[in-house]
């Protein structure tokens, strides 16, 4: 089964690397201009925890000056849903809409095994493309992450184990999505739209959860709560501990500008604080291991229903 | 003694609710025979094809090869060499790719009788700009690569001009006789089978509606032609298939059990195309009759 897979997925792997060359030029261009920012201005002895002065002045700077091209790479983000859109979604749908696994599945390999040697090998590309791709960003984004630190989403998703994991788990939507729709591309839209939501739901209501945030107090008018933290929630509190809603926040703002006090002054005479609760930077790899055995578990379910499926499949 | 090559038991098949495409099928296909399986457009014959060939699973009762269930052992696919109705195959391979992913799949192959049936075709050309004929050939090849005890095809020659089909058929026979394999071949063309086909089951609207071996079919069968005249029963005719009155005449296509004696009939052999379309025609059509208050009226 390997000839067989190599013969029909070979352009794919092809337009993989292409892909990989693309982003490994595009990686190194941009890179230049950042690396030399970084060592002009001695960046590296910004990093936390012990900046030295100016700090406060030359990071910011150095952060606008690239912020067009950080926030361009969370386009990334959408690299791993090709494996799902153009390798899993047509794999049992093209041969259900051409009428090919007539041929395919008649012949001496049973169509578990067809299905299963060629995922296998489809995975295995995968993982190597999408770690490939994960490095390269990685390299890209090392001057972003000592400073910013990557547990926040704009790095922790397109950084370290979970690329190649969601990669997989598009895959194998791709190839359920295939055998149960039996038209490539409404299962690719089906892969796309279930991809999104898997992972914005992941992003948003379970990663802040796989270990319990850590909480900082910190000053009521401090505006950098930790630097390369994944800040989940930044409430302002009254002496009490009890929460300052928005309303009272600006009443009191009003307050002191009517009097003729600054805002700041006041808040603090009034005794309020920030709680802040976060995610630490040192969780980063241990995020990484949680959310990418999820991704890779929810893939190894999804191909285990597809082989089991299609032996009762067409009809 | 192995099991038969094909056994179907009370096999039925619905695709949607309440259409059947067969209905409770009982069928044994004989070890070697060659078996010609006829019948209109949409009789159940892809449809029997494909559950052999283990595409598809049975609504109700069971389908063997060689005693085997081909969806829960699909081992016993290694045995069959199946051509799907129009042979798809992948477009964009070439015959040579075509023909090494059919060696890779399968433990048993024969690369000589593969390369016998394509001498003439280039292996470097593209499928897709195979002719009609070419690619049935292509096909065949790979059914008959496999050295299969159990050869299925499904329309072999629709697609194809009749000395490409005729071709086919000499190709297919040279195969089948080196391999000894038992062949069915679905058509609807009666004459294919009738050039190749020792065994004969007719399908129509998903039942089978006559089989057996074609000669002693073509012996029990009459063509009776005689002056019109009521029916009452003849002597030395078991059962009337089909009646058919023309002008003053009457022609009676029938199962006889012994000599016809009644010298007002005619006595004919019937030819198995002949035999075939009486079967094939649905089930006796009744009496046109006039509803009473509308009166029949002639148009043009």
């Amino acid at each position: 089964m390997a000839w067989v897979t190599w013969r029909q997925h070979g352009s794919q792997a092809f337009a993989a690397l292409g892909l990989l060359i693309a982003l490994g030029v595009a990686a190194v261009l941009t890179h230049l201009p950042i690396a030399s920012a970084f060592g002009h201005d001695s960046l590296s002895a910004c990093v936390p925890p012990a900046p030295r002065t100016g700090c406060d002045i030359i990071v910011p700077h150095f952060e606008s000056q690239f912020s067009g091209l950080v926030t361009a790479t969370r386009i990334l983000a959408v690299l791993p849903l090709l494996a799902g859109l153009f390798v899993g979604a047509p794999l049992i749908a093209r041969e259900l809409e051409f009428g090919t696994y007539r041929f395919a599945w008649t012949q001496g390999v049973s169509r578990r095994r067809w299905l299963l040697s060629k995922t296998t090998l489809l995975a295995a590309g995968t993982i190597l493309a999408a770690g490939v791709a994960s490095v390269v960003v990685m390299w890209w984004r090392s001057p972003f992450d000592q400073l910013e630190g990557r547990i926040a989403p704009g790095g922790f998703e397109i950084e370290g184990l979970v690329v190649p994991a969601y990669a997989l788990f598009a895959l194998a939507l791709g190839v359920l999505a295939g055998l149960v729709l039996r038209r490539t591309v409404t299962a690719m839209t089906v892969t796309l739209v279930v991809f999104g939501a898997v992972r914005l739901l992941v992003s948003d209501f379970v990663r802040p959860h796989f270990m319990a945030p850590l909480h900082r107090v910190i000053a009521a008018t401090a505006t950098s709560a930790a630097p390369r933290d994944w800040v989940l929630s930044n409430t302002l509190v009254n002496a009490g501990g009890r929460r300052v809603s928005a309303a009272n926040e600006e009443l009191a703002v009003l307050h002191a500008q009517q009097a003729g006090i600054d805002p700041h002054t006041y808040i603090v005479t009034l005794g309020w604080s920030r709680i802040v609760s976060y995610q630490p930077a040192g969780r980063f790899w241990t995020f990484q291991l949680f959310e990418a055995g999820l991704f890779v578990a929810l893939a190894v379910v999804l191909v285990l229903v597809a082989v089991w499926l299609i032996r009762r499949t067409p009809a | 003694m192995s099991a038969p090559p094909l056994v179907a038991e009370g096999l039925a098949k619905h695709f949607r609710r309440n259409d059947w495409a067969l209905r409770n099928l009982t069928l044994t296909i004989p070890k070697g025979a060659i078996v010609g399986l006829a019948g209109p457009n949409a009789a159940g014959k892809s449809t029997l094809l494909s559950l052999a060939a283990g595409l598809l699973a049975p609504s109700q009762g069971s389908i063997t090869v060689f005693g085997r269930d081909p969806l829960q052992s699909p081992e016993v696919l290694a045995e069959v060499g199946y051509v799907a109705q129009g042979a798809p195959l992948y477009r964009s391979f070439r015959v040579a790719d075509t023909i090494e992913y059919a060696r890779r799949t399968n433990s048993r192959w024969d690369a000589e009788i593969a390369t016998e049936l394509l001498t003439r075709i280039d292996s470097r050309a593209k499928v897709a700009a195979l002719s009609a004929g070419e690619r049935a050939r292509v096909a065949l090849a790979l059914a008959l690569g496999k050295r299969p005890r159990l050869v299925l095809l499904d329309e072999p020659f629709a697609s194809l001009d009749p000395l490409a089909g005729r071709e086919l058929l000499q190709l297919l026979m040279d195969g089948v006789a080196e391999l000894g394999a038992t062949v069915i071949v679905a058509s609807h063309v009666v004459a294919d089978i009738q050039r190749i086909c020792d065994h004969i089951v007719l399908l129509s609207g998903g039942r089978v509606r006559l089989e057996g071996d074609v000669e002693e079919l073509l012996e029990s069968h009459r063509l009776l032609t005689g002056p019109r005249r009521p029916l009452g029963s003849i002597r030395g005719v078991r059962e009337v298939v089909r009646e058919r009155y023309s002008g003053r005449q009457l022609t009676l296509l029938a199962i006889t059990e012994g000599p016809i004696v009644d010298p007002s009939w005619t006595v004919d052999p019937v030819s198995l195309e002949e035999l075939l379309l009486a079967y094939m025609a649905p089930e006796r059509l009744p009496a046109p009759r006039t509803t009473e208050g509308v009166p029949l009226r002639w148009h043009g």
